[in-house]
């Protein structure tokens, strides 16, 4: 399961929190956590958001073709 | 003015037949921790491999790997054996079990060596070079053992077979193996090639030793599992792998310079007690960011794993928290976001991060 990370001052999506040990993913797209996250959420992983709001399928598509 | 020669050789021999390497200064060995000196991780604590996604990074630069969680375990200097004559350290594999591999099973060490690091093989080429690995090994057990080189996609592999005709004593094992003229081989900073020992693999995935081959082949057909017999061991060290047919001796690198080289993938800042070294801002009574330099330029923007209780001042008042998340990664610097300050500090003065708990940074093939 992952949440999304938002920068606290332009309060946009930057990274993405793993739940599973607390570690803070950047979308780098060389990074193979990210890659790995990216992967994971094709195949339907558990999404919230900033606020911790479970997203919801549409919503995570739509939100895999904004990653670099 | 002087008239200088030049000398044209890839290996000069010495008159008592050892060959010297002409690169001794650059990175002869594409493995990087290949005599197992660096544990930043874990310190020479045992680590049991469960994690059946991806690999599991142990020792630096290995990671072990299983597709059945807690058949074995990793651990530097594992069973305290003398290892072999110039050494400090190795890589130790206990088996946890009597596991029977399935067809498909596979449990294996490997190392992923970055692609800018084997550019020169010019893998995928016609003129694709030749290397040799080189190790020491020692296991309880003896027979055919098995390994590959391979490339990222798992779709180009050379399998190879060796022999430990004695049980506990370290044996050196050579395996040369031609270039791969064909396959795709990352010179970026992806992977390059891996280089994987087998500890139990399943028939699906052995095939024919000493050839390159497109199936998904990760041993020859018949290798020993490790696995397959509760409280087996399986040590090794020394593990080089270098242009050229023929194995030269190992290349020991000052402890900085191989450290220095794990770092480029994980390191793990040292938060001792008032040690003041990463200052950013107190950006609001109750958060700050502080910023923290890698020691080399990272393979990639890092992943930063938090735990533990972090602790602050901003000149006057202490404060400390456990909230925090990654603002900004590069590969040069990481930039925390630490929240909910208790006591609260003052806005706009320059924060010192003097204790902590753990911060993991890895940027891992």
């Amino acid at each position: 399961m992952y949440k999304l990370i938002n920068d606290f001052l332009t309060n946009k999506t930057s990274g993405v929190l793993r739940s599973i040990d607390n570690a803070c993913i950047p979308f780098a797209s060389d990074n193979t956590d990210y890659q790995q996250f990216k992967k994971e959420l094709a195949n339907g992983v558990e999404l919230k958001d900033a606020e911790g709001n479970e997203m919801t399928p549409e919503q995570i598509t739509t939100f895999l073709e904004t990653l670099p | 003015m002087a008239t200088y020669g030049q000398i044209n050789a890839e290996n000069i021999t010495s008159s008592t037949g050892g060959v010297i390497s002409p690169n001794i200064t650059s990175l002869r060995n594409r493995i990087i921790n290949g005599a197992m000196v660096i544990d930043q991780r874990d310190a020479g604590a045992s680590v049991t491999i469960t994690n059946t996604s991806a690999g599991t990074y142990v020792l630096d630069r290995w990671q072990g790997y299983g597709t059945v969680a807690s058949k074995f375990s990793i651990q530097q200097n594992a069973g305290s054996v003398t290892p072999p004559t110039g050494y400090i350290n190795y890589l130790g594999v206990t088996s946890a079990s009597a596991y029977s591999v399935g067809s498909t099973d596979r449990f294996q060490v490997a190392q992923a060596i970055e692609g800018f690091n084997i550019a020169d093989l010019a893998w995928g080429t016609a003129n694709a070079k030749t290397v040799t690995l080189s190790f020491w090994v020692y296991s309880s057990l003896t027979g055919s053992f098995g390994g590959s080189l391979g490339n990222q996609a798992g779709n180009y592999q050379y399998p190879f077979s060796y022999s430990i005709p004695v049980a506990n004593t370290w044996t050196q094992i050579n395996v040369t193996i031609t270039g791969a003229t064909s396959g795709t081989w990352l010179t970026t900073n992806g992977v390059g090639v891996y280089v994987l020992f087998g500890l139990g693999v399943g028939s699906s995935l052995s095939g024919t030793a000493g050839a390159w081959t497109t199936s998904t082949v990760y041993v020859p057909t018949g290798s020993v599992s490790v696995v397959g017999t509760s409280g087996a061991t399986f040590y090794v060290t020394g593990v080089q792998l270098e242009v050229g047919a023929q194995a030269t001796s190992f290349d020991f690198r000052p402890y900085g310079t191989e450290l220095a080289l794990c770092q480029r993938y994980y390191w793990s800042p040292v938060l001792g007690t008032n040690l003041s070294s990463y200052v950013g801002i107190v950006n609001s009574t109750t958060s700050g960011l502080p910023i923290i330099p890698h020691p080399v330029v990272m393979r990639a923007s890092p992943t930063a794993t938090y735990s533990g209780t972090f602790s602050f001042d901003d000149g006057a008042i202490g404060t400390s928290t456990t909230s925090v998340t990654t603002n900004a990664s590069s590969p040069n610097t990481i930039r925390p976001y630490f929240t909910g300050f208790s006591p609260t500090l003052t806005a706009g003065r320059c924060l010192t991060l003097t204790s902590g708990g753990t911060i993991a940074i890895s940027a891992e093939l």
